[in-house]
This record gives structure tokens, C-alpha cells and sequence, in this order.
């Protein structure tokens, strides 16, 4: 029998990579039904305010990014335990020069309750959305959502509400006893999408050269699994196979990114079980991530995009340290690491000392003098203590 | 002016039973064939055997061929494609063109027979990287291997210890939206698992699957054989995801029988990937304005007592272009469909006459 | 075959539900609890039928964990095996994570979704899953209701995460300071997330009231119910809210 090379026969047929086509996408284009039912005089809906930038879709469907004018929806999870998330997008837009909103005329999502302990109800879900939506319409600023799980619940009760007649109705009735509207925006975008989006530009604010960082990326369940034709999939990254979000940011930063084999694995955060069950969530935060990362990888740090997965991959190591088990990899979001990479101060800005896992041996390897960073903030806190200073300003993060 | 002539659209197995049984009964055949070659998918995609009877598919359809090449009534349109059609039966006006030129002829009834093609994997719902690892590849992919003698790993070009097949990837799933059973990839999968172990014979097969669905003679011929002598693992309960770890692939999935999650190193994962209509089928269809059914496959009229007229009369589908099919059901839908053809056009002539 | 590639089979479950450990609740009541998921609106998206694949499983983290199977959840609601939904209900359905790994499934089935439909079920008819389930978490509902915030930075205290080690200590100790020494001024409060305007919040405890909220969980913590009515009812009345029946 003559020898066929036939195994470069097979590689060079998938070289061209994965083609997506929109037309041919499965599933319904959400915006069809949202702009039908806008023209029917059912909703309100707020348009994406331009310029915008463009991201594909899972189905190579575009997605529109707003790139400023945005109004912040903040996330609970991350405001109260880990605040230097929502300080870096914050600062990466004050960086950038962008106009945007952190509004106090905002609830959380309050899905915690909805999946965590089930007292709530889905017209009360979309009523809570609805009316931060018409909150942000009501300003004049684009919706940016800044938790993987409002995100995905967002994307869930939009559904709900574009299919089922009866829900929009119960939602209008209450919006108009608050004074509201039905409004849902023309996209519900998720702040990693917009770093993602925005990412050539970060990199040309970059100025702590970032090429001798190996990172791991987890991808948060409830941004690419909740219905996950509107979460970003790129030819450029995994061959648009999985999300694009986070790995595609770690790259343009010039990070070397790894992958590992539990990739899509949940981190173990669980809602309830992070409160009441923790046993389950660090075990496997511990056994099915971290020690699998550090394994196969040993990165320097690992980088997510949501709440849960920051607070679970990072606050799980501690037990786990202390039974001698093979961890101690620290934990980032994407927009920290970004805001790091654009020189924001490690604990004004990025607020580390509210992380737990040690990041000093990154920071050495960064070049970064953590030392002199820590005494800087201390000094901060020492004004504020002292009455000098009532708060630390944004003038001050950057001083 | 009405044609006695019946054109037949794609010189895969159905398009060329179809031509064979036109020319056998004395009526003549245009046969359109978009590649510079007759044979279809088993040719172009390098089928090593067929399923159920293992028998060499080169040899196969070269028979299949030979018996319409040179057959005086059998006209051959190679390299060529239908553009446009106008008229009824029993008298269209079909336009061929080549890469040189564009032809009218008068046909009094037609053929569809232009198939299928494979899922891409690409498209799955599940994660297996076809994209992104090379030893993840398909089942055409493996029978080109099967065909050179040549098992191996594209990343090393080592024989595996261990193989996978994996059923249903773009069928019976609803998130794609190909509801629809593939019908062939079980029979497909096993035989090509015991070519594998014919090749290989240490190498350690498994196959990943939702229901068996091996009819008649394919449980006897193929299934039992696999499982008794060759002894493949099958195992009820389809991956999830397929990752890397230590060079090999992980793959990942519930043993829904034994009621436990597996995780398991594989050198080498087929995809059992299933049928979708051809470019062809979806651009005939439209030309001729046929109904699709939601998948795109074109419609047939009769159900289960005629699988092979179309909303249009006179114009006949069969084989793969109308859903999926197996060798055994298109060469049956085409020898009907060649019977359907010649009563259109002889009826023709007794209304004439 | 090497023993390096020896598949790593992970535990065996033994889920026993071959006998009806509720058998003394009648077949009525447990039809009718059924009947409940089965006309929630969210049903028929989340439940199609199920082919026993196995694709939720595998993603699945509560099934490596607990004695818990998505696909028997799913399975047993599509064959609406009364009484099987009933024992999941209250033996199984708290275990999920709700992460929706499960997603993937191919008949479109959404296990996930599903439990949440359960879940509530659960929680509105007062069953005792329920209530263990929410035991202890009185405080995270009456956080979420009250503030609109799940999570406030005034939780992070040693005794309730000392699994978390000693730097929730130092968290704790300089709480305050730290809060002020973030830049964004909506994020120094210590017993909220975030600064939510008084109108807004205002706005929430409607919502709670008009969907049927506050009902649930009388249901299932009638000491939270009364505290939060204390809470809601005195912002309502500053308000100018006096009577907040919605009916």
C-alpha cells in the first residue's frame, strides 16, 4: 500500500478555521422581536449610543458595544467584597476619557435570590430589571452591566419577556405605578465585552510590559451559558470554539495565556453554597480549578470576568493552603488586570489587600514594587484616618 | 416542445442508479454532474468500505459508473451545474453551464439527486475543539485514514492506544436545530470501529452514544459483530467536552448505564457527524421551486407511499437530498424515481399521440 | 493499554429512589405541587424531553459532589412521575448550584431552569426542603430585600467565613477606613453594596409587594416576613405610602 500523509490531509482541511454563518444561526435573532414589539408600541427600547464598536457573536451575529456614555450597573458581589473590580472599570474609562454613569438610582439584579434560595418570581425578576433599565433609559446613558449573573439573568428574563404577552403586561402595570417604562436596550452588554471591545486601545495605554505572565482564564458559567448565542465568540480565539471574552483581553496585553483541562468547569461559587454549603464550593473551586491550574500550568495568575468566580477561585485557597494542598495562584478580574497593565496603583486603584490569595511573587515578577505601593496606600488611609482627608479621591489613586 | 429526455441532477449513487435505470428501459438520460468526476460523496470524500457489507467503495461505485459512462443513453454533463429551469412537465427548459459555455436542453421530467453534506463540526453544541485540536476529527476524516491503511494521530503521526467515537454531533439536537436523526452514523461508527480494530488490533475502542440505531440486518452484520468479536466499548451517555491534558484529549461525559460521570484520556476522537442537504440540493431546489422541509432537505409529497415526488410535478428528488438516507434507501428512491420519471414522460406521449 | 490511561472513573452514585419515602403525603398534593411547575410560564422553555445523554451530568459540578443528577431531575419531570418529582423536591433540588452548565443539553432542555421552578414551587407551598434549605440564609434574603444588595461589605466578618482566614480579620478591623479609601464615591457604605437612593429602594419594596414576594416568604420564614414588613413598612409610610395591599 503507498503511503498517504493523510493526517496532513485532515490538518490542512481545518486550517482555514471554523466559518460561522449568521443566516443560518439556530436560533432566533432576539432583536427581530424586540423591534416588532417596539413598533407595536410594547416597549421602549434604548438604542446603543454611537460611536459604537462591533464584537461577533457566538453565530458570527454582530453584537453592538457602546464605548462610553454608559451608565454602570454595578454588581453587589463586587462592590461589597471585592471593590477593586468595579474600581478598575471605572478608572480604565476616567483613563480613556470616557463619559459614563454610577448611578445610585440603581438596585442589583437581585438574582442571588432568584437562584440561590428561589423567593422570588419571574414577573419579579423582570420588574427589578426593568426598572434599572428604565432608570439608565431615563438618563440618557447606555447600560452596562457589570456582574456575569445580572448579565446572564438579564439575557434570561429578556427572553421572558419578548415571548410571553401576560409577563409584559404584569411588568408594564407596575412600571406605571412607579412612574416607569417598559424599556429594555438594544443589546445587554457585559463589561468584559466592552473590555474585550476595547482592547487594542487598552493595550496602547499599556506601559508595564506584561509578555513574562503566564495566565489561566476561567470563563464565568452564567456570561457564555445562559443563553449563549449572545455571549462573544471570535475566529481569532479557540477558533470561535469557546468565548473570546478575558483571553482575548490577556492577549492583546501580550500575556501568555494557557489552557488547562477543566476550562469549562464552574467554579464552584453556587449561590447558596457559598453562604451556606461552603464545604462544596471550596472543594471544588480547590480540586476542580486551582490545583488542575496549577498542575498543568503553574500560572502566575488567573483571570476571570464575574463576581462569584473572583470570590470563590480566590477565597477557597486559604482552607486549601492550610491542608497542604497545591495552591496559591492569584486571582484577577480581566479589568483589573487591564487597569494594572495602564498603570493603576495595585491598592488604590485595583484594591488587592481586598483579595486574599498572595499576589506578591506577580507583582515581583511584573517588576512592581509592592512594598512601596502598600506604603503609599497606607499613607492614603493614614489622611483619612487622621481627618486630613475625608476620602480618597480619584485624583489621589493617580497621585 | 414535451421531452421524452430525463434529466438527472448529481452523479453520486442515487444520481447514477437513477441514470443506469433511465438508460435500461430504453429512455435516455442527461446526467449534470458538478465535479469533473462521477461518484459523489463516497468519491470525493474517500469512503473506504461501504456500510452495512464492508465492501472496497472505490470498487463499488466504479461498477456503478461504468455502467453509465459509456452507455448511449446516458448523456454526460461533467463539471457542469443547472442555472435555470423554466416550463412543466413533460416540458422544461433546463439551462447547463460549464466553465466554458451554457447549454438549453428539453427534458420531460427531472432528478434531483445532489445529496448531502456533513455536519461541521464547528457548529456543535457540545465542546469538542474540532478547531482546535487535530486529533479531534470527523468520520469522513476517518475513513480517509482507514482507506491509506494510515490510523493515527494527526499531532504525531503515531497509531492511538485509544479511540472514540462520538455519536450525534449535529443530529438530534435541538440547539443546532437538526432534530432529525442522521440514520447512518451508528452503522457508520461501528463499522469504521471495526476497520479500526481490524488495522489496529491493540488499540482500545470506545463508542459514546444516545440509542443504537442499527435496523435490521445492521444489528446481525455490524453491532453484534463489533460488540462480540471485536469487542468496541459502547457506552450510553454522549460527551460533554473534550479538553487537553498531558498531550492527550480528555474526554468528558456521564456513563448514564452505570450512573457515574467519566472522564477519559483518548489519543484519537471521531466525531460521528451527521447529514445536512448539500449546497446543491438547497440551489435546486430554489430553481426548480421546490418545498423544503425546516431543515432545507427537499420535500416529498407522498409520504410513506411515494418518497420521491416534490411539490412540483414531474420533478423527483431522491436519496440524501430529501433527508437522510442510507446507501440501500437512495439507491431504492432512485430506481423509483426513474419509474415515476419515465410514466411522467410516457404519459406525456399517449396524451400527444 | 498503559495504566497512565486508565480512565479515571469518578464515584458512583446510588441515589436510591426505588422506594417512596413520601408515601404518606397524598398523591393529591403532590399533583398538585406538580401541576404548579408544569404551568409556571418559564416550563416549556426550560423542559422538552429527555434522551438520557448524559451531557448535563457531565458538566454538571453538584453531580460530582452530591447524590444529585440533573438528568433524573429532567427525566423524571417529562415522564411526570408525580412522585418522583415530589422526592427530588424535597431531597434533591437544593443541591444544584445553579450555574447552568447544564445548558448545553441538545433537546433544549434546561435543567437548571428547571430546579428554579421547582425551587420556588418549594418555597411558595412552605415545603420542609425549603425551609432547611434557607436556614441560615435569613440574613443574605433580608440583605437583598431590604438593600436591593446582596452582598454588603459589613458581612465580611471573621465568624462567618473563617474558612476565609485571617484576612477577613483584616478586613473587618478596617472596614470603614477602607471603604472611604475607594475612589468611586457611590462605594463607601459599610451595610450596602453601593449608595441606593432612598426613591429607589422605595421602588424595590413595590416591586416585592406588588409580585407576590413578600408572600413567599411568609411562607417560609414568618420571623424574616415580620421583620421585613417592620423595615418596608416604615420607609413605605415615610414615603407616602400607608396601605401597600396590592390586590
Amino acid at each position: 500500500m503507498s503511503y498517504v500523509p493523510v493526517e496532513e490531509i485532515i490538518k490542512s482541511q481545518k486550517t482555514p478555521g471554523f466559518k460561522t454563518t449568521p443566516e443560518e444561526a439556530p436560533t432566533e435573532d432576539f432583536h427581530d422581536i424586540l423591534f416588532q414589539l417596539e413598533k407595536e408600541g410594547e416597549l421602549i427600547v434604548q438604542r446603543v449610543p454611537e460611536p459604537y464598536l462591533e464584537v461577533p457573536t457566538k453565530y458570527g451575529r454582530k453584537k453592538k458595544i457602546p464605548l462610553q456614555k454608559t451608565w454602570h450597573h454595578k454588581s453587589c458581589g463586587q462592590c461589597g467584597h471585592i471593590p477593586g473590580y468595579s474600581t478598575s472599570i471605572f478608572w480604565i474609562n476616567r483613563k480613556l476619557g470616557f463619559d459614563y454613569i454610577d448611578p445610585r438610582d440603581q438596585t442589583s439584579c437581585t438574582a442571588w435570590n432568584y437562584y440561590a434560595s428561589a423567593t422570588s418570581n419571574a414577573p419579579a425578576q423582570a420588574a427589578v430589571a426593568i426598572r434599572n433599565f428604565s432608570s439608565a433609559y431615563e438618563t440618557g446613558y447606555f447600560p452596562i452591566i457589570h456582574c456575569g449573573t445580572s448579565f446572564g439573568h438579564y439575557k434570561e428574563v429578556r427572553h421572558e419577556l419578548l415571548h410571553h404577552h401576560e409577563l409584559r403586561r404584569q411588568v408594564r402595570d407596575i412600571m406605571e405605578r412607579l412612574g416607569k417604562k417598559l424599556v429594555l436596550p438594544e443589546e445587554i452588554v457585559h463589561y468584559s465585552e466592552w473590555v474585550y471591545a476595547i482592547r487594542d486601545r487598552i493595550a496602547e495605554h499599556q506601559v508595564i510590559d506584561m509578555s513574562n505572565i503566564t495566565a489561566t482564564v476561567h470563563p464565568a458559567c452564567h456570561y457564555h451559558k445562559l443563553v449563549e448565542e449572545d455571549a462573544v465568540y471570535d475566529p481569532e480565539i479557540y477558533g470561535a470554539q469557546r468565548t473570546a471574552i478575558v483571553t482575548g483581553t490577556l492577549k492583546a496585553l501580550g500575556i501568555n495565556v494557557k489552557d488547562y483541562s477543566t476550562w469549562f468547569d464552574c467554579c464552584g461559587f453556587g449561590f447558596r453554597h457559598i453562604l451556606v454549603s461552603r464545604d462544596f464550593s471550596r472543594s471544588f473551586a480547590v480540586q476542580r480549578k486551582i490545583e488542575v491550574m496549577k498542575e498543568e500550568v503553574n500560572p502566575d495568575v488567573t483571570v476571570t470576568h464575574d463576581t462569584g468566580c473572583v470570590t470563590t477561585l480566590d477565597q477557597s485557597q486559604f482552607a486549601a493552603r492550610a491542608h497542604g494542598r497545591k495552591v496559591g495562584i492569584p486571582v484577577m478580574s480581566d479589568s483589573q488586570i487591564a487597569a494594572l497593565a495602564m498603570g493603576a496603583h495595585p491598592y488604590k486603584v485595583l484594591q488587592l489587600h481586598w483579595h486574599n490569595t498572595d499576589n506578591k511573587p506577580f507583582f515581583e515578577k511584573l517588576g512592581i514594587d509592592w512594598k512601596k505601593k502598600w506604603q503609599e496606600f497606607e499613607e492614603a488611609v493614614e489622611k483619612i484616618k487622621s481627618g486630613e482627608k475625608e476620602y480618597l479621591t480619584w485624583e489621589d489613586a493617580d497621585a | 416542445m414535451p421531452s421524452q429526455d430525463i434529466l438527472v441532477i448529481g452523479g453520486g449513487p442515487a444520481g447514477l442508479e437513477a441514470a443506469r435505470s433511465i438508460a435500461d428501459l430504453g429512455y435516455r438520460a442527461i446526467l449534470v454532474e458538478k465535479r469533473d468526476r462521477l461518484g459523489g460523496t463516497p468519491d470525493e470524500a474517500g469512503y473506504a468500505a461501504l456500510t452495512p457489507d464492508l465492501r472496497n467503495a472505490e470498487e463499488a461505485m466504479n461498477e456503478m459508473i461504468a455502467r453509465v459512462q459509456n452507455n448511449p443513453n446516458v448523456e454526460l454533463h461533467l463539471g457542469a451545474t443547472v442555472v435555470d429551469a423554466k416550463g412543466q412537465a413533460p416540458d422544461f427548459t433546463v439551462t447547463i453551464k460549464n466553465a466554458k459555455e451554457s447549454k438549453q436542453v428539453n427534458v420531460g421530467a427531472v432528478i434531483i439527486c445532489t445529496g448531502f453534506q456533513h455536519f461541521d463540526p464547528g457548529r456543535e453544541t457540545q465542546k469538542y475543539g474540532y478547531y482546535e485540536f487535530p486529533d479531534v476529527i470527523t468520520l469522513v476524516d476517518c475513513e480517509k485514514m482507514l482507506k491509506a491503511h494510515r490510523v493515527v494521530r494527526p499531532s504525531t503521526g503515531e497509531p492511538p492506544e485509544r479511540v472514540c467515537f462520538i455519536q450525534c454531533v449535529g443530529s438530534r439536537d435541538r440547539r443546532i436545530g437538526n432534530e432529525y436523526c442522521s440514520k447512518v452514523c451508528c452503522g457508520i461508527a461501528s463499522k469504521e470501529a471495526i476497520e479500526i480494530k481490524q488495522q489496529l488490533p491493540n488499540a482500545k475502542v470506545f463508542i459514546f452514544y444516545i440509542d443504537m440505531r442499527m435496523y435490521g440486518y445492521w444489528e446481525n452484520e455490524i453491532y453484534w459483530p463489533a460488540q462480540e468479536k471485536y469487542k468496541v466499548n459502547y457506552v450510553k451517555g454522549i460527551a460533554t467536552e473534550i479538553l487537553q491534558r498531558d498531550g492527550k484529549l480528555l474526554v468528558r461525559g456521564e456513563d448514564t448505564t452505570m450512573r457515574r460521570p467519566f472522564e477519559i484520556p483518548m489519543d484519537l476522537v471521531v466525531l460521528s457527524v451527521g447529514m445536512e442537504p448539500s449546497a446543491g440540493t438547497r440551489e435546486m431546489a430554489k430553481i426548480f421551486g421546490l418545498k423544503q422541509n425546516k431543515y432545507k432537505f427537499i420535500e416529498t409529497i407522498g409520504g410513506a407511499l411515494d418518497t420521491v415526488s416534490t411539490t412540483v410535478p414531474g420533478v423527483f428528488a431522491a436519496g440524501a437530498c430529501t433527508g437522510p438516507a442510507d446507501l440501500e434507501d437512495s439507491i431504492s428512491a432512485a430506481g423509483l424515481a426513474a419509474v415515476k420519471a419515465i410514466s411522467t414522460v410516457r404519459q406525456a406521449e399517449t396524451v400527444k399521440a | 493499554m498503559s495504566s497512565a490511561v486508565e480512565s479515571q472513573v469518578l464515584n458512583a452514585f446510588p441515589l436510591d429512589l426505588s422506594q417512596d419515602r413520601y408515601a404518606e403525603v397524598p398523591y393529591e398534593e403532590k399533583a398538585r405541587l406538580f401541576e404548579e411547575v408544569k404551568t409556571d410560564i418559564r416550563y416549556h422553555d426550560v423542559l422538552y424531553g429527555c434522551y438520557e445523554c448524559g451531557i448535563c451530568v457531565a458538566a454538571c459540578p453538584s453531580a460530582r459532589f452530591y447524590d444529585f443528577s440533573p438528568r433524573v431531575i429532567a427525566q423524571a419531570c417529562a415522564r411526570e412521575d408525580v412522585e418522583l418529582v415530589y422526592t427530588l423536591m424535597n431531597d434533591s433540588i437544593w443541591d444544584c448550584s445553579q450555574c447552568f452548565s447544564c445548558d448545553r443539553c441538545p433537546r433544549g432542555n434546561s435543567p437548571g431552569g428547571l430546579i428554579t421552578i421547582l425551587r420556588e414551587v418549594a418555597v411558595r407551598n412552605g415545603l420542609q426542603s425549603a425551609r432547611d434549605a434557607l436556614e441560615g440564609y435569613g440574613r443574605i434574603i433580608y440583605k437583598i430585600m431590604s438593600t436591593g444588595t446582596q452582598v454588603s461589605p459589613d458581612m465580611l466578618q471573621p465568624d462567618a467565613f473563617p474558612d476565609w482566614g485571617t484576612h477577613v480579620h483584616e478586613i473587618a478591623e478596617n472596614l470603614e477606613v477602607w471603604r472611604r479609601a475607594l475612589p468611586p464615591e457611590t462605594l463607601h457604605t459599610t451595610d450596602i453594596g453601593w449608595d441606593v437612593d432612598e426613591k429607589t429602594m422605595i421602588e424595590l419594596y413595590l416591586i416585592w409587594h406588588m409580585t407576590g414576594v413578600m408572600d413567599m416568604i411568609k411562607e417560609v420564614d414568618e420571623g424574616l416576613f415580620m421583620i421585613l414588613q417592620d423595615v418596608m413598612e416604615e420607609r413605605l409610610e415615610d414615603a407616602g405610602y400607608d396601605d401597600v395591599t396590592f390586590d
